[in-house]
């Protein structure tokens, strides 16, 4: 890799960047003609009232609840919502997919907010003639980030905290695009499973981090965000760098077998835990920073 | 069986083992094969024929000789055109240790061996079923414990399946629908004395199968102890399609197919219908995984499902000329 940008250049390119960056993500979709809100399913969304008692049943709404404060009101979680530590004391009430309505009714809830996926259309209607006020949201990208967290302040009667966390992510992602902008992109493979051979494809908002942070994934092509693929075909994309999970990385340079592959035998298999990132949450900036740092160690500080 | 009709079986068996190591996703010429073979070429050819094709072409043979001769000897014990070597419970018990392993979060190895002791664990409850009903020995008796221990199994995995997550589901049904991806040499190693064992066995007892065939009061007459072969004989058949599930998951059609075939082919006593099973299905897997390698890339498509889709239409005719 070619000379490192100097500091003083790094910060002047990011700044100037950072207005544009993300300018496109906030997709103001959300905002009604005859001037409400409207879900991911195109349901109307009341904002009247501030809920009290609020149910996430996706790992991302959750930490983004958290993340613009609040974290305090909520009183039911899926199995899978661990982050932050404070959701761990929250009630386990099981799937986030096909919910378990008496569960969630059980916690009398005045806020229940699902995942935007068909799967969920039924949960909704349920709940809702329940008399409970229920949202569905899709937070699969990073342009979904900035839309939601607005949304759910809007909802919870803070859209200053939202606008807070928003801002201070946009402008992290900002500062690392520029930062990488000018950069060498490495083509990278991100391991997500070994059996099947699962990758990051470019459905998911790891491939956008990934561009972010300066690299091109060799599966960006394919819309799947988790695609399966075949360990030959891994081999004729021959990527520069592996990122894996650390007990992954482990086991890749255990085998044999993935001394076929270039970037093992040379010894870039990056370790960078996806399972710390649920979803293109409000740790998404400070994410892409990480890993900017990981791709280009000596250019990026 | 004519001695033409064997060299054909060695020759195509010979034909699909080269093409699978030749062919795949990624393109190497005949040289850069030959010489990954015989380690002269680059690392990564090397790696790729010896650690990648090598491996699992043989794997593959194994499976499908297993699975071959299992279902030859199965069908022959019970006298029945539809046993196969799943029959035991195998397949749902093989399923539900695996599927354990994988919702406990369990590496790579422990779950082909989780598999396997679920298989085992299957086998022994069929039989300790069949017996209690009073019938070890009757093949009809011991076909409904199957039946009965594989619906129970399949439950068990719905309900294992139940709380975890996308992934781990992913990869259990991944496993369920069979591969030889991840094949290693100790694996194959372990594998062929497995199938050698297992074949030899079988292959032993193949005399009593063909005078089992004849009927069991026949066998009866003729010095043939009827419970005691019968049970051997679903003993080694189920533990030889146990040993291939633990190597590479579910492989279906296999064991029920070719049988049909080699005796469509002139083969007659147990003897060469065994053995020429183990060929014909060794032959069969290793061209339904080089199916599955290159047909659909980037993704592989599973073993299982190549292997039904390419015997079904076979079996569809063969049932044509039953009726």
């Amino acid at each position: 890799m070619r000379s490192a940008p100097s500091l003083a250049r790094f910060i002047l390119v990011a700044s100037s960047a950072s207005s544009l960056a993300l300018g496109t993500s906030c997709r103001e979709h959300d905002a009604d003609p005859r001037g409400g809100l409207r879900d991911d399913f195109g349901d109307a969304v009341s904002i009247a009232a501030s809920p009290r008692r609020i149910v996430s049943l996706n790992p991302t709404t959750t930490e983004l609840l958290y993340a613009i404060g609040a974290g305090a009101r909520l009183v039911g979680r899926t199995s899978y919502d661990l982050y932050p530590p404070q959701a761990r004391e929250v009630p386990d009430l099981g799937p986030g997919l096909r919910p378990n309505v008496e569960a969630v009714l059980a916690a009398q809830p005045d806020l229940v907010i699902l995942y935007a996926s068909e799967d969920n259309r039924d949960a909704a209607r349920r709940l809702r003639a329940a008399g409970v006020r229920t949202v569905a949201y899709r937070v699969d990208r990073i342009a979904d980030f900035a839309r939601v967290t607005r949304a759910l302040g809007a909802l919870t009667g803070d859209t200053a905290a939202a606008r807070v966390t928003v801002d201070t992510v946009q402008a992290t992602l900002a500062r690392v695009r520029a930062g990488t902008a000018t950069l060498p992109h490495p083509t990278a493979f991100w391991i997500l499973w070994e059996r099947p051979l699962l990758a990051v494809g470019g459905g998911s908002f790891l491939n956008e981090l990934l561009r972010a942070a300066g690299a091109r994934n060799v599966y960006d092509s394919l819309p799947d965000p988790s695609p399966a693929v075949s360990f030959e075909d891994l081999l004729r994309r021959d990527p520069d760098v592996v990122l894996a999970s650390p007990p992954t990385r482990a086991r890749l340079l255990a085998d044999p077998r993935w001394r076929a592959l270039r970037a093992v035998r040379e010894g870039r298999v990056l370790v960078f835990d996806t399972t710390i990132v649920n979803g293109p949450s409000a740790r998404v900036g400070a994410s892409a920073e990480s890993l900017a740092r990981l791709l280009h160690p000596s250019e990026v500080h | 069986m004519r001695a033409s009709r064997w060299a054909l079986l060695v020759l195509v068996l010979l034909v699909a083992g080269v093409a699978g190591v030749a062919y795949g996703t990624l393109r190497l010429t005949p040289l850069e094969v030959l010489q990954g073979a015989l380690g002269t070429g680059t690392s990564m050819h090397i790696a790729v024929v010896r650690e990648l094709r090598l491996p699992r072409v043989l794997l593959a043979a194994l499976v499908g000789a297993g699975l071959g001769a299992s279902g030859a000897a199965l069908q022959g014990a019970t006298r029945n055109a539809l046993a196969e070597p799943y029959l035991l419970g195998v397949s749902g018990g093989a399923a539900v240790g695996a599927v354990i392993a994988v919702a406990l979060h369990a590496t790579a190895p422990l779950v082909p061996l989780a598999g396997f002791a679920g298989a085992l664990g299957a086998v022994a409850l069929s039989l300790i079923v069949a017996r209690a009903a009073g019938g070890q020995g009757d093949a009809r008796v011991v076909l409904m414990a199957g039946v009965v221990v594989g619906a129970f199994a399949n439950a068990a995995i719905m309900v294992a399946l139940a709380g975890v997550d996308a992934n781990a589901v992913r990869g259990a049904l991944w496993w369920m629908m069979g591969s030889a991806a991840d094949a290693t040499w100790p694996q194959v190693r372990a594998l062929a004395l497995h199938v050698a064992i297992g074949v030899a066995a079988l292959l032993v007892l193949a005399r009593a199968i063909d005078l089992l065939a004849l009927g069991e009061d026949t066998a009866a007459g003729m010095g043939v102890n009827v419970g005691r072969v019968t049970l051997a004989v679903y003993v080694a058949g189920a533990l030889l399609a146990a040993g291939t599930v633990a190597a590479a998951g579910l492989v279906g059609f296999v064991g029920l197919l070719v049988p049909h075939l080699v005796r469509m082919a002139g083969a007659r006593t147990h003897r060469t219908i065994i053995a020429a099973a183990a060929l014909g299905g060794a032959a069969l897997v290793v061209v339904a995984d080089l199916i599955a390698r290159v047909a659909h890339p980037p993704a592989e498509l599973p073993l299982g499902a190549v292997t039904a889709i390419l015997g079904v239409p076979f079996f569809l005719s063969r049932l044509r000329r039953l009726a």
